[in-house]
């Protein structure tokens, strides 16, 4: 199964995506892609730490080239989260890249690997703000990386205050 | 406790008249009343303006909005959603807006009715119409 959880800030995602793996049995990765720099990151990541203690989370941190994860088939994978990855593979150096392909075709590969996908992925483009070239690239990569991931997803969940509210398949 | 969420000028007051009954000169607005002043409202507006204040005033939004469920249990909420954008550059722009997530989770939680109202249209993502 795979499904795909979005929202804005602060609205739940994470909680919801760790209850849909909470009844699955065997082995659990949650894949990183947050690069630990800075003050927020670690206080970020540090959250997320205190969330998934004592859950049997084994932590892979990759934060470019998903498809190359290496983890055992059948495993149960938790992506967090797609909005990093996304920045990840687009700002590199002085260099703009469009990665929208390559990560949607590195989740596909990833889920062959996987009995149970939950993927974590952010709502960017409702602000109603005018960014700088490059930031508006990236709203539009993250728009078209969460379309097509939708569209093989068996579930698509949008998370709003704490609420799950569903879009395609079906709610846990 | 009950909640009314949107975009900005979506038409959340309306709906808060139309479908409660109540009257907008009424409401505290979190945007200038005073803070103490929401522990007793029958309505509050504009709240996510009211814990950008809260931060500003040094005082933890998260606990005061934990007081707030706490006290106030039939209180309608009304406050904007803001966080489906970009992560800001400026940090403080970056707290208030995680900080208004968090203040929004606790008050659904709390709440027996969430309504979302996009174009004026409610929509009840909690309880229903014949509930609460």
């Amino acid at each position: 199964m795979i499904t795909l959880v979005t929202g804005g800030t602060k609205c739940g995602k994470s909680s919801y995506a760790e209850k849909i793996l909470d009844s699955f049995t065997g082995q659990k990765y949650y894949i990183a892609t947050m690069n630990p720099v800075g003050d927020d990151a670690e206080a970020i990541i540090a959250r997320h730490v205190q969330m998934r203690c004592g859950k049997n989370y084994v932590t892979v941190e990759r934060f470019r080239d998903i498809g190359e994860t290496d983890i055992p088939k059948g495993s149960g994978v938790l992506l967090e989260c797609v909005g990093n990855l996304c920045a990840n593979e687009m700002f590199v150096g002085m260099e703009i890249l469009h990665p929208a392909d390559k990560i949607v075709t590195g989740i596909k590969q990833l889920s062959e690997k996987t009995a149970e996908l939950v993927i974590v992925t952010n709502e960017v483009g409702s602000d109603g703000n005018d960014y700088t070239p490059d930031t508006m690239a990236y709203i539009r990569q993250m728009a078209f990386i969460n379309r097509r991931i939708a569209e093989f997803a068996d579930n698509v969940v949008e998370c709003v205050y704490g609420i799950p509210l569903l879009r395609k398949g079906k709610l846990i | 406790m009950k909640m009314i969420i949107g975009g900005a000028y979506q038409g959340k007051i309306g709906c808060a008249v139309r479908l409660f009954g109540k009257s907008e000169e009424n409401m505290v607005n979190g945007n200038v009343c005073d803070f103490e002043e929401v522990f007793t409202a029958d309505c509050i507006k504009s709240y996510h303006k009211m814990i950008a204040r809260l931060i500003a005033q040094g005082v933890d939004p998260v606990q005061f909005t934990k007081r707030l469920c706490e006290t106030n249990k039939d209180v309608l909420v009304i406050m904007d959603e803001i966080g489906c954008g970009i992560v800001p550059l400026v940090k403080a722009e970056r707290v208030r807006r995680e900080a208004v997530g968090r203040c929004g989770c606790l008050i659904a939680a709390a709440s027996d009715t969430v309504i979302r109202v996009i174009c004026g249209i409610p929509d009840y993502i909690k309880g229903g119409p014949d509930e609460g």
